[in-house]
């Protein structure tokens, strides 16, 4: 890992087309601007894993036919009807 | 409006699974409201879903400028947004992942994975006690 001191207000480039500002230091934590293009995405790490693990124990439950996944579509039917919001 | 069984493009893949750009979304028999998505080429890696709109007619998704630009997203009507639900041995306990949903271009079949505040939209927001 390379490491880097920065100063408020001061800057590293990644890549030439990516900047990472210091805009603030505080004891609450550092506060880093982000200036990229906008096919580049920024996610708090934190966010981004706890969605990819959410996708992963989607993916690894059981999938189509199986009894579980029919229970839950006639528990929906049940609840969702299909015009009209559900007063039950 | 998307056909009953339809291969959308992910570009980036889904969060935590960027090698996968290709999947099949379908209704299977007896399956409404759910649909399963699975990956091309790979049937072991599939999600099950549902249309937002079935659970909670009242989810925005905050779409960026980039991502609405990305999926070439003119008109609300051009968006069909998925969540992925989490379903345990007891289905009514079900959770739908608001976090992360799956945007759709139902012209285009482009679609991506958003990725919003987890302090905002719940990760497992229980379908059956969310009211």
């Amino acid at each position: 890992m390379l490491v880097i001191t920065r100063k408020l207000d001061q800057s590293i480039i990644i890549n030439g087309n990516i900047e990472v500002v210091v805009t603030g230091l505080g004891k609450e934590g550092v506060r880093l601007g982000i200036i990229a293009p906008r096919e580049v995405e920024v996610h708090r790490r934190e966010v981004f894993e706890a969605i990819a693990a959410a996708n992963r124990a989607a993916s690894a439950q059981p999938q189509g036919a199986s009894p579980v996944i029919q229970d839950a579509a006639a528990l929906l039917r049940a609840r969702v009807p299909k015009a009209g919001p559900d007063k039950g | 409006m998307v056909q009953d069984d339809v291969t959308l493009s992910f570009p980036r893949g889904l969060v935590g699974f960027p090698q996968y750009t290709a999947f099949r979304l379908y209704e299977p028999e007896d399956g409404y409201p759910l649909k399963f998505l699975q990956a091309v080429g790979r049937e072991d890696v599939s999600f099950t879903c549902i249309d937002v709109q079935a659970i909670k007619p009242d989810y925005v998704v905050p779409l960026s400028d980039e991502d609405a630009q990305g999926l070439a997203i003119q008109e609300p009507a051009d968006a069909l947004i998925l969540a992925l639900l989490a379903i345990p041995e007891d289905p009514k306990r079900m959770t739908a992942n608001l976090a992360g949903p799956l945007v759709i271009n139902v012209k285009t079949l482009q679609a991506r994975q958003i990725v919003l505040n987890i302090d905002q939209f719940p990760l497992q927001y229980p379908v059956f006690s969310g009211k």
